[in-house]
């Protein structure tokens, strides 16, 4: 016996119930349910479906599909570095690398001036509010796909919603960077430092939030290519 | 699975073996597959196999397919390039280790 259609739209309502978010692994773990399912069937027919799914979820073990959950997540993280990585190649060759070294020298010189305390804080504000503003620009865009597809995507999710986050914890550690270092700033190391600092998150932040989100629908179908969206 | 504490460390060289023998399988096939070749004496955990090929898939030594089959999708796993050479260390080492315990516990069939 097979499960007929309705059956397996229950199975999907089943995985969201146990916290499975998103659509590829959704797919995955209602085939294996319903591989199981219809394996038990045939050894006894009289099982009901809702008997079989318990026992088929069952063997997923006490914390269910948790472990799946997370080193999915893992997986998916480690693809989301990657694009990122790739993307940040592309600042240090030709001819991005141009705009890099310009955004280098202008943040070196910048802070080699008296003005330095009040420059790095008001660079400060202004790329925390771009990162504010894109966020929250990218949640709203994500939550309008959302109302026009039912599917969520794992790593659709990363890039809109994720990055943000990221940048924000990144930020907040910049802040005490700052701190820190606001009378400490006359030594020509610490200057340096200080502007590479500044490029490489005016770079990570424009990636994450800027480039990958307008890639995303390419990324998608890179990654799930077998979804043929 | 039985024994579990043994055979833990051997999931991923069980599931790149196996892989490495087939065209393409799927996660339910595979624990199906083990359970056959062992005559149920191993069984893989669900808990456990997932996480596992997920692991593989991001380290690129799977790559997958998706395929409708009756009415839903089916995810098939497949090994790629450095999942084959990746699965020739593994199987190394895993003689390895039946080597040793083999001279360890039976110390007897040791010829020298």
């Amino acid at each position: 016996m097979k499960l007929n259609e309705t059956q397996i739209q229950h199975l999907y309502t089943f995985t969201k119930n146990h916290f499975v978010e998103h659509y590829d692994l959704q797919t995955e773990l209602v085939d294996h349910l319903a591989n199981d399912i219809e394996a038990m069937w045939q050894e006894q027919p009289q099982l009901s479906f809702e008997e079989a799914k318990t026992k088929a979820f069952k063997k997923f073990g006490i914390f269910g599909f948790m472990e799946p959950i997370e080193q999915k997540q893992k997986a998916m993280s480690k693809r989301y570095r990657r694009y990122l990585l790739v993307e940040l190649k592309k600042w240090f060759a030709v001819p991005q690398i141009v705009i890099t070294l310009a955004l280098f020298l202008f943040f070196y010189y910048t802070f080699s001036t008296v003005y330095v305390e009040y420059l790095s804080v008001i660079f400060y504000i202004i790329i925390a509010i771009w990162c504010g503003y894109k966020s929250w620009q990218l949640n709203r865009i994500f939550k309008r796909r959302k109302e026009k597809s039912n599917k969520k995507w794992m790593l659709e999710d990363m890039i809109f919603k994720q990055a943000g986050g990221i940048t924000g914890l990144f930020l907040s550690q910049l802040f005490n960077v700052i701190s820190i270092s606001d009378t400490s700033l006359n030594n020509k190391y610490a200057i340096l430092a200080f502007a590479l600092l500044f490029t490489f998150l005016v770079l990570i932040n424009y990636i994450s939030l800027e480039l990958l989100p307008n890639k995303a629908e390419k990324l998608i179908n890179e990654t799930y290519p077998e979804f043929s969206l | 699975m039985s024994n579990s504490k043994l055979y833990k460390g051997s999931l991923t060289t069980i599931i790149l073996k196996l892989l490495n023998e087939s065209d393409k399988m799927y996660g339910y096939e595979i624990t199906q597959k083990v359970k056959e070749l062992t005559k149920g004496e191993l069984k893989i955990t669900e808990g456990a196999l997932y996480p596992a090929l997920h692991k593989l898939e991001a380290e690129g030594l799977l790559d997958v397919e998706v395929k409708k089959v009756d009415n839903r999708l089916r995810k098939y796993y497949k090994i790629t390039e450095s999942g084959t050479k990746e699965t020739s260390n593994k199987l190394n080492e895993l003689a390895n280790y039946i080597a040793t315990m083999q001279a360890l516990v039976n110390p007897k069939f040791n010829l020298e």
